[in-house]
């Protein structure tokens, strides 16, 4: 989150790209050097003028909406700064060389500027997410299953054919997007939890007892009791957690502020799961939404993953007074 | 004096006869069975190469492995109301792809791809409700 970048960058904003006629005294306005520049016009646009990185995660405008996306690389092309984004969820043939005035930083406010058009679409974002309905891929065939239910579709028996099922997809009006609700509780434990670690420098005791890998395991005796069956689906999905739980609590779910005593407990081969608890996997849960699009999961199977996950959210909320401790400088 | 199947025996086995349980003069039902079997294990494959079409078997190796396969095993306990487990399926699938030469594509984590600071969506921080 480059905060601190983002009142310059307007400013250069508007010096970098030159109007349409370049004889014009210039319709800039403010910034003193550039009155002093006169032929900011025919400046060349340089290193200094690039106002997004390779690899930048940044919000982007497509048709009506704005996307989230990522910048593979970049190239001056006419003395502008072109842009080749890839967005987020969406297949690689989307991807497309956008110049600057497309692109945001993804901050707070531009967030919050995805989220009015997505309620100007009549689309209702989850946990800050926009949802991601473009209605045709370049095949005519969704390439991605987003978190998403068409309403009407058959899918209760589930997809015949291939083409029928995009067929359905384009046709239906409305989407819902089908999130994590991640209970009242739990999401006071994370802002509190925020507020621990960046307010207060107060920072979880490694390893944790219970650690993920505990939790996991006791979940999984819980639903054996509780379904008295056969929990081989159950037990999948937990094995599916805790993989993206090792790979990813060191690339998106620390705070800057864990991140020493990251380096410091995390040495040789140990995997998070067995050092880090509650706290960090309840993080997990709130990237989640943005982790699965990458799997292509259906219609109902998808609900089904919902229930599954907010049956486990249901238990941590059950076990939150032992699972949760409070924090250690 | 009995080329009759004798499964009513329950455990026992059919050595008393001189037989042996797979004797080709067991009654024409067995084969039927046996021709069942293999109609069904037909079916159990093509709804399985089916699946794949949703669920592909390159993504059975990278790291959302494990929902790739609860979709597919949860695409076949659908289609023919029965239990499988995980391994069932990727004991079937073994027969016609060598998993472990598949690559997953590297683009395909997205977002666990780059590093990024955690953070709450701003929602959490309001009382407005989303």
């Amino acid at each position: 989150m480059n905060k601190k970048h983002t009142v310059s960058h307007e400013i250069k904003k508007r010096r970098v790209y030159p109007r349409t006629t370049p004889l014009m005294a210039s319709s800039k306005d403010d910034s003193a050097t550039d009155a002093d520049d006169s032929a900011a016009n025919r400046r060349r646009a340089n290193s200094n003028t690039k106002l997004f990185a390779d690899g930048e995660r940044v919000l982007a405008y497509h048709g009506p909406r704005i996307y989230e996306a990522k910048v593979l690389k970049s190239e001056i092309r006419k003395n502008d700064w072109k842009y080749f984004v890839h967005y987020l969820g969406w297949s690689k043939t989307w991807d497309e060389w956008v110049d600057a005035d497309r692109l945001m930083k993804k901050t707070a406010e531009n967030i919050r500027k995805q989220q009015a058009l997505d309620k100007k679409q009549g689309v209702e974002p989850k946990l800050g997410r926009s949802n991601q309905t473009k209605s045709k891929t370049p095949n005519g065939i969704p390439s991605y299953c987003h978190l998403v239910l068409s309403v009407g579709s058959s899918g209760s028996k589930g997809k015949k054919r291939k083409h029928e099922s995009s067929a359905e997809k384009e046709n239906t009006a409305v989407e819902k997007v089908v999130g994590i609700e991640i209970p009242q509780t739990l999401k006071k434990q994370l802002v509190d939890d925020w507020g621990f670690v960046n307010e207060q420098n107060k920072l979880v005791e490694l390893p944790r007892s219970p650690n993920v890998d505990d939790i996991l395991k006791m979940y999984l005796e819980y639903r054996s009791k509780k379904d008295n069956m056969i929990t081989d689906s159950v037990e999948e999905i937990l094995k599916g957690l805790r993989c993206y739980f090792d790979r990813a609590l060191p690339v998106i779910l620390l705070y800057d502020k864990e991140r020493l005593q990251y380096r410091e407990s995390i040495k040789n081969d140990v995997s998070p799961s067995s050092i880090y608890g509650a706290e960090h996997l309840l993080r997990l849960f709130v990237k989640l939404p943005e982790i699965l699009p990458y799997v292509n999961i259906e219609g109902d199977l998808l609900m089904s993953l919902q229930q599954e996950f907010l049956d486990f959210l249901t238990f941590l909320q059950k076990k939150q007074s032992s699972f949760f401790l409070l924090y250690d400088e | 004096m009995n080329g009759g199947v004798k499964k009513k025996n329950g455990g026992k086995e059919d050595e008393q006869d001189g037989l042996s349980v797979h004797s080709p003069c067991k009654a024409p039902n067995s084969s039927a069975s046996s021709l069942r079997k293999e109609q069904s294990q037909v079916d159990l494959e093509l709804k399985l190469l089916e699946a794949l079409e949703i669920y592909p078997p390159v993504k059975l190796q990278g790291i959302h492995r494990h929902f790739v396969l609860y979709g597919l095993t949860e695409y076949m306990r659908r289609s023919f109301n029965r239990q499988f487990s995980g391994s069932d399926v990727l004991q079937m699938l073994d027969r016609f792809y060598n998993l472990e030469m598949l690559k997953p594509d590297d683009e395909e984590s997205g977002i666990l791809n780059q590093v990024e600071e955690f953070s709450l969506p701003p929602s959490y921080f309001t009382k407005e409700e989303s």
